[in-house]
């Protein structure tokens, strides 16, 4: 029975090759989509599960609470940490991570490595990275110890054993100091949110370079971990930190007026559901919305298959007759459908693990996400696939195997039976769901793909062309370079700046004079330039000057700031702050200018209050505009300088204008993967209305022919079969319309800077909706109409 | 007696009046008995035949199978028992296409449960009865018409019922092929089947022990 069964329906499969074909293929997309969208959700899902101590691993986080605002920083003071250890039993060890940039050099090379981290001794006691040499609880111990990953090692190294090596390491802190290896490990996992290619000991800086580094309570450098006894309640222990607080900083809190507050978040919880960000960090949204897309995926693969499954019911509607005739239950036939429609899916299964096989690799590219080797790596992962597979063969095939075998031999063995009109209202409701996901999805990627192009060519208010930035170190041999660049044909202008547009800049706490005359606490952003940087980078000045040589205090007791500066103050014109008092690391002075705001972060932020200093302490970096004639050239010629002024530094430069899409580059992935999935959705829905349309066309047949000798043209032939489907799309659009315009809404909420949602972007969508399916339907709609009638009235 | 039918009427609504397709019919069938349903078309003789083989139902009077009171019976009931005592051979053919034509004569027995070599056994036999063995393994698209209903007769016989139901069985068929297929039913009712036809044919008509005409959904 059971052979018989399998017999028939591949025979079935063969015969009908076509919409086999339409049919596998279909639902092996959706799977693919499906399975790639589950290990990406899987991927970032298991973020920091590696660690056996997981559950036990808290972040520490800090709120300052300033009469201004609220600051959520993403660690605690570098003092926290070691007197938490201190004070509490409860806590076994706490480890501080801080993010470093190190120029690394010896014999063989020389780099910068901004993938370093430094940390205290339990680091790899406390997490579970794997050490290839080297002993875990005290490879961190010594200052100047070092321990470099794998790959790191190979550059450095090569294949020797680097164990007992030396290398010669400078930042701004550290001094070009001679660091030994004394570790080797394995590179880190992908998905850890503590991520770096080579790990210093904090002793370096806690016994060597900054030796009172454990008592500071003011810098908020490194973050913070803390392993607690696996019985210990957070809740009751965070309630325990105000106090701690009081004790060691109660009096300077009030002094500064800021108040401090800590809290713990659960390791596993950083990477996603952190909003305080610090490391690399996930996004909650991007998961639940690509879930939403797989499971729509899968729905527009599930509802292919119902529907052309039932539309061939009349193929199959005889065999059920002479079934049930024969001596066949409701249930024999029903099993035997379910059975078939496993069959399908199964094979469905295996052609999307050749597609997942041949897509893994650019989808881990676009995913920029090293997801999955190979899908052969988990056996679990082809367990999913092909259960997910058996699972939609059965539901989706019950519904068919439903109408099938309540067929009544009678009327179907007459031949009078047509299942024209059965199960159209549900069929037309399948399409239209189908399309409204399609239309939505390709709403969503025009929308998306606007907000991209607006955010890449959005006036920014000031040059980022032609600039190069190059990574300098600050020393007098800066300065040097800088001259000697300043003399270089094709190098237009250069200043020293702590920060650029895109990058990285400071926020300093400072008191302002604001409009009633009071010192206002405000924590700003805060860039540290020389008198070069203003009009280098075209910021407009709107009220005051700029900052002058010919002003012997500019140096030291000025301040340039921009129009949100002047908002927070509560000033009405950018006039009124000019010659205000303000006071902000260590500095002391007076407002002399206002730029026009600019927008030094990208264009998903708000602009903020800034303010701009001269600083020549604190500016590690050198803006070099060029011209645009001989780039390739005047590069060269820059790296002979740096390479005669700083011989032991790696030269590194990266393109304003570049590094600033780069802020984007997350939604760009977001984008491409969105636009994918919208191609694909179509694409489904597409293969099912093909096979709609044959099928309905097939049941026509005969009134095509009567049609056509009464003298129906061919065009009314086609628009007589197409009209009806162009209407389900239609529908949708009308359903799809409001739902995409409603999330996108929402989506885009997100960015500060945003694009109004226009109607030619429906338009558009709707239109292309319809043009596909007028393709799809018309290539079987013309075929249908052109055959002769005598053919389709004879077999009758 | 195996079948016999009381007062059978059976009607459809159409526009709130009453049509009739068969009216008090009386019919009684003894075992062993080849009967011929005549008549013009829409007389109500394929519905009367698919009221004896219990594919439809009817609106009025009764039916007793062997004993059985198929009017009082539950849907599953009747389908078993006509699953046990009937087989039906169609005009056209109705053969599952995508079957070989061992595996259509074997189709019944897998119903029915029978063990593997006693299907075997049975499709030889069958096969051997119609001299059809050499065409075992082809499919019904690659047989002539009068082959395909040879087939449609094979399997109809494989599970021994005691009553045959054919239905024009001969419409599709040239004269020479359908009489062939007369000459078979013929032979099968010396054996001792039940047969009940509808036909068009007086020829074919004539091959049976009694004819019945129906008009207007009554026996004339």
């Amino acid at each position: 029975m059971f052979k018989n069964y399998v017999k028939i329906a591949f025979r079935n499969l063969w015969r009908h090759r076509g919409f086999s074909l339409i049919n596998i293929c279909g639902l092996a997309i959706g799977l693919t989509c499906g399975f790639l969208i589950l290990l990406y959700v899987g991927f970032e899902l298991s973020y920091d599960r590696f660690h056996s101590k997981s559950n036990s691993i808290y972040r520490v986080v800090a709120d300052i609470k300033t009469p201004t605002d609220l600051m959520e920083m993403s660690r605690p003071s570098c003092a926290v940490p070691p007197h938490l250890l201190k004070e509490f039993p409860e806590i076994i060890s706490a480890v501080r991570v801080m993010n470093i940039t190190l120029d690394v050099r010896n014999d063989r090379v020389k780099l910068k490595e901004k993938n370093a981290i430094a940390a205290d001794s339990s680091f790899f006691n406390m997490f579970d990275f794997k050490l290839v040499q080297g002993d875990r609880s005290s490879i961190l111990k010594e200052p100047f110890s070092i321990v470099v990953s794998q790959t790191t090692a190979k550059k450095y190294f090569g294949n020797e054993n680097p164990i007992g090596k030396t290398l010669k390491i400078k930042n701004e802190d550290i001094d070009d100091r001679s660091f030994t290896v004394t570790g080797l490990m394995q590179d880190m996992p992908k998905n850890s949110h503590i991520h770096a290619d080579m790990i210093i000991s904090m002793t370096t800086y806690t016994q060597g370079v900054l030796t009172d580094l454990d008592d500071y309570w003011g810098t908020y450098d490194p973050s913070a971990y803390i392993l607690v006894h696996s019985n210990t309640d957070p809740k009751y222990l965070e309630s325990k930190f105000p106090e701690f607080l009081e004790k060691n900083i109660g009096e300077s809190m009030r002094e500064d007026k800021a108040y401090v507050s800590l809290f713990l978040e659960p390791l596993k919880e950083v990477y996603l559901h952190s909003p305080r960000g610090g490391t690399i960090s996930g996004d909650m949204n991007s998961i639940y919305v690509f879930s939403i897309i797989a499971i729509f995926i899968l729905l527009i693969a599930c509802i292919n298959f119902i529907n052309l499954t039932t539309a061939r019911s009349v193929e199959r509607a005889k065999e059920v007759g002479v079934r049930k005739v024969i001596g066949a239950q409701k249930q024999q036939l029903a099993l035997q459908f379910i059975g078939e429609s496993i069959i399908i899916a199964l094979l469905a299964s295996i052609v999307s693990i050749v597609f997942i096989v041949l897509l893994l690799p650019t989808f881990n590219a676009i995913s920029g996400k090293i997801i999955s080797s190979s899908i052969f790596v988990n056996p679990a992962h082809l367990g999913i696939l092909f259960f997910t597979a058996f699972a939609i063969g059965t539901l989706a095939g019950t519904y068919p195997a439903f109408v099938l075998s309540s067929f009544k031999p009678v009327h179907v063995l007459k031949g009078s039976f047509s299942t024209g009109k059965r199960g159209v209202v549900l069929r037309k409701g399948l399409v239209i769901t189908q399309f409204t996901i399609a239309i939505a999805l390709i709403i969503g990627t025009i929308i998306i793909y606007n907000q991209m192009h607006f955010m890449r060519n959005q006036e920014l208010g000031f040059n980022k062309d032609q600039i190069l930035v190059l990574e300098t170190n600050i020393s007098p041999a800066q300065k040097e370079l800088k001259y000697n660049l300043d003399n270089l044909k094709g190098v237009l202008s250069t200043s020293l700046v702590s920060s650029v547009p895109g990058a990285y800049n400071n926020t300093a706490y400072s008191l302002m004079k604001n409009k009633d005359g009071e010192e206002q606490v405000a924590n700003l952003d805060a860039f540290f330039i020389d008198y070069n940087f203003i009009s280098q980078f075209g910021l407009d000045i709107v009220a005051g000057r700029s900052f002058s040589r010919d002003f012997a205090t500019d140096s030291t007791e000025a301040m340039v700031v921009n129009e949100k500066t002047v908002e927070l103050l509560g000033y009405s014109s950018p006039q009124e702050i000019l010659g205000a008092h303000f006071s902000q690391w260590g500095k002391n002075g007076e407002v002399i200018g206002v730029v026009k705001d600019f927008h030094f972060r990208s264009l998903q932020q708000n602009i903020r209050p800034l303010t701009m200093t001269i600083a020549p302490d604190r500016t590690d970096l050198l803006a070099v505009t060029i011209s645009a004639k001989n780039i390739e050239e005047t590069l060269s010629a820059i790296q002979q300088k740096w390479e005669v002024v700083l011989p032991d530094d790696p030269f590194n430069f990266y393109f304003l204008d570049e590094a600033f899409d780069l802020q984007y580059r997350t939604q760009e992935r977001f984008g491409n993967l969105f636009l994918c999935f919208a191609v694909l959705a179509i694409l489904i829905s597409c293969l099912g209305l093909l096979g709609l349309v044959a099928y309905s066309t097939l049941q026509r047949k005969r009134e095509i022919g009567i049609r056509k000798v009464l003298g129906a043209s061919v065009t009314k032939v086609v628009t007589l079969l197409s009209k009806e489907f162009i209407t389900l799309v239609g529908i949708a659009f009308i359903i799809a319309a409001p739902l995409a315009w409603f999330i996108m809404k929402y989506w885009l909420e997100d960015f500060a800077y945003r694009i109004e949602i226009q109607w030619w972007m429906f338009a558009i969508a709707g239109i292309s909706a319809v043009l596909i399916a007028l393709v799809t339907v018309s290539f079987h709609a013309i075929k249908a109409s052109v055959v002769n009638p005598v053919k389709s009235l004879r077999t009758e | 007696m195996l079948v016999q039918l009381k007062n059978i009427s059976k009607w459809v609504n159409s526009g709130g009046q009453k049509t009739f397709l068969l009216k008090d019919v009386d019919l009684w069938v003894h075992e062993g008995d080849f009967i011929s349903i005549m008549g013009p078309s829409g007389s109500g003789k394929s519905t009367l035949l698919n009221i004896i083989g219990m594919l439809d139902n009817f609106n009025e009077g009764e039916y007793t199978f062997l004993e059985e009171s198929v009017h009082s019976l539950k849907e599953k009931h009747r389908a078993n028992l006509y699953k046990q005592y009937i087989g039906f051979v169609f005009q056209a053919y109705h053969l599952i296409d995508e079957l070989t034509v061992k595996e259509n004569l074997e189709m019944p027995l897998l119903y029915k449960k029978h063990s593997s070599s006693e299907r075997k056994s049975l499709v030889a036999d069958m096969l051997d009865r119609f001299n059809i063995v050499g065409k075992k393994d082809l499919f019904p698209s690659q047989l002539s018409g009068g082959q395909q209903q040879l087939v449609g007769i094979a399997r109809a016989l494989i599970a021994s019922p005691k009553l045959i139901l054919a239905d024009e069985p001969t419409g599709n068929l040239n004269s020479k092929q359908g009489d062939e297929i007369m000459e078979i039913f013929t032979e099968l009712n010396k054996d001792g089947v039940t047969i009940i036809q509808v036909t068009h044919s007086e020829k074919n008509a004539g091959y049976g022990s009694r004819i019945i005409n129906l008009l207007d959904g009554k026996i004339e």
